[in-house]
């Protein structure tokens, strides 16, 4: 039985909670985060796993699947959203105090255990580095259990990048763990790298021995990255990636979020890649 | 056994009627589907007993087109649910071909299986009887025995009626079917029964070994061929009786309002559409060849049944000639590299 086939006990899985917005973090110019958490100040609709997702809703405007941000003390939940769409237009001009809907945890999430006692080398791209965080903190709240840290992070421009008091302040002072950051073209005052993240990756050229690469970001970016990581060695079956459609229920009914006969929503959206070979190229 | 004159039909579902909400086929003017015999008018409407497939399935009695989930009170930064609108009245659906019980048993599997229970699914199914009309006279499209049904005896039945002539046999087979039946005392006769015979199908389908060798034909030039006539118009997967895919979407009237969802199809370009302008299925081909993988194989895979019923209907609506039998065949002669 897979995962995603024990029962769940949640009475009406469609029906989100009402929370609360208890504090909105600009990220970039198109990213804010979203702290929410019980109307009544009581804690948190649900706990999640590093690399599942909820359902955050506008009540009346819509609903869209986010990737939410694992944290030891679970005492908000964090949604970092970019503003793509109409939902997430609306999202961005919200103020604290808003009630929104949640519904969730969905998704299986990145196989934290499986994953102990190697070497990790984390690969994202724009927002998609929002995901990768969870997985990231985790690592280092559990810094025994997992060998060395790789973070390799690149967007358009320095402005787009994400989190940077993490990646400049924060995870560079991590034991054994180094962050490359690099981004699309030159800028006046910026002197760390520049170029996109594939070329970048096999320069830095971190070895598949004994690790694994955990990749997110834009489609084009992790189609260009699993190539090289191919061609630097890495095994089918030490590259997670995690993917992102269209989704609707979260619950593996609605029917469009499918590659094959999996549901991203349910079944995903965490992969091994040695799994998306075996599934429809249309990821 | 027991037995329902046909002279009797009228009453029974007046008795029936009485007690919940029975669907049943109907000829309303130009369409015709499962509708509630309590609309029905004698001058207007036909009782389509006989018919072999009407229009419409009977989807809509367990998934209806559009429903309401919730209701929405929103004011600035305020935001309340205020109720959920399950929909657990009882209803009967009396007289589905065993094609159509089995598109209502694909969807038991989507709707109550795999981890989530879908509640306002599970409210309304819950309480539905299926008394299922046999079939013995398949018509020039059906091919339901390839794609395992049993049209005589059709699995999900609550009751089976079988059509002999002026009288239906009558058999319960669960615990919903006996207390369909107990309403209907006095309105039975016991009898000795005769059942028809078994007409032979016209149309033979092979659906053996189909959704084995679809794992590798994801990108065999079949697609675009078969797929070249189709506009993508969704009349296939809207009168299909297991379709089952459905939208979310918000309706408000200034501060109140509701979330509903509504049937949507996999033919439609927005129904994979992105927020950031991607599309993973954006081109017609790639719709086409969801719709009848979903179908053949992939449903197969995660159900272990088929997702089509044999009941022809796409057949029939399909305004350029899409024939997925044609397509099984196509699949079955393709050569594989």
């Amino acid at each position: 039985m897979k995962e995603s086939e024990k029962g769940m006990a949640i009475e009406q899985p469609l029906v989100p909670t009402v929370v609360e917005v208890i504090d909105i973090v600009d990220r970039t110019p198109d990213v804010k985060s979203f702290f929410v958490r019980n109307t009544d100040g009581s804690g948190l609709p649900f706990q999640v796993q590093p690399g599942q997702c909820g359902m955050v809703s506008l009540l009346p405007v819509g609903e869209a699947m986010i990737s939410c941000t694992w944290q030891e003390e679970q005492e908000y939940l964090e949604f970092a959203i970019k503003r793509v769409g109409l939902l997430t237009d609306e999202l961005h001009r919200i103020e604290i105090g808003q009630k929104i809907g949640v519904r969730g945890p969905y998704g299986n999430g990145f196989p934290v255990e499986a994953c102990k006692g190697k070497d990790m080398v984390f690969i994202a791209g724009g927002i998609g580095l929002a995901p990768l965080r969870s997985f990231i903190k985790y690592c280092f709240k559990h810094r025994q259990d997992y060998g060395r840290i790789t973070i390799i992070y690149g967007s358009r421009s320095s402005a787009d990048l994400c989190f940077k008091e993490e990646l400049f302040d924060l995870w560079p002072q991590e034991q054994d763990t180094e962050v490359f950051v690099t981004i699309d073209n030159p800028e006046p005052d910026w002197d760390g790298h520049v170029g996109f993240v594939p070329a970048y990756l096999e320069e830095l050229n971190p070895s598949p021995e004994g690790a694994v690469a955990v990749v997110c970001g834009p489609p084009i970016m992790i189609k260009f990255v699993l190539q090289s990581l191919e061609k630097m060695g890495y095994g089918d079956d030490q590259v997670i990636t995690t993917l992102e459609m269209r989704m609707k229920c979260g619950i593996g009914k609605c029917g469009r979020c499918n590659i094959g006969s999996e549901f991203i929503c349910l079944d995903g959206p965490v992969y091994y890649l040695k799994q998306l070979r075996q599934l429809p190229a249309e990821w | 056994m027991k037995a329902l004159s046909k002279g009797k039909l009228t009453e029974v579902l007046d008795k029936l009627s009485s007690q919940q909400e029975v669907f049943v086929p109907l000829q309303k003017g130009e369409q015709s589907g499962y509708f509630s015999w309590a609309d029905y008018q004698p001058d207007r409407d036909e009782l389509m007993l006989e018919a072999l497939n009407v229009y419409q399935s009977p989807k809509n009695v367990v998934l209806p087109q559009t429903e309401r989930m919730y209701g929405i009170i929103s004011q600035g930064m305020e935001a309340k649910i205020d109720q959920t609108f399950e929909d657990s009245h009882p209803t009967v659906i009396f007289g589905a071909r065993g094609c159509d019980v089995k598109g209502i048993l694909a969807m038991d599997e989507v709707f109550l299986t795999r981890g989530f229970v879908d509640s306002f699914y599970q409210a309304r199914r819950a309480n539905n009887t299926i008394i299922a009309n046999a079939c013995y006279a398949p018509g020039p499209n059906c091919f339901c025995p390839a794609m395992e049904v049993d049209p005589v005896d059709p699995a999900g039945a609550d009751v089976i009626i079988r059509d002999c002539g002026d009288y239906y046999a009558w058999e319960a087979l669960t615990a919903k079917g006996e207390a369909v039946t107990a309403q209907l005392e006095g309105l039975l006769e016991d009898r000795d029964v005769k059942l028809p015979s078994a007409q032979p199908f016209e149309m033979q389908v092979d659906y053996q070994g189909v959704a084995e060798k679809l794992k590798d034909m994801f990108d065999h030039p079949l697609w675009d061929k078969m797929a070249e006539p189709c506009i993508n118009c969704g009349m296939c997967t809207y009168v299909c009786p297991s379709c089952y895919c459905f939208d979310i979407q918000v309706k408000m009237f200034g501060e109140k309002g509701y979330r509903f969802r509504a049937w949507d199809s996999c033919m439609f370009e927005e129904y994979t559409r992105e927020a950031g302008g991607g599309n993973p299925r954006g081109a017609s081909k790639e719709r086409f060849r969801q719709r009848f993988l979903h179908k053949l194989e992939f449903f197969q895979e995660r159900y272990g049944t088929p997702l089509c019923t044999g009941c022809g209907r796409c057949i029939i609506v399909c305004p350029t000639d899409v024939n997925i039998a044609r397509i099984i065949k196509a699949v079955k002669e393709a050569e594989v590299e």
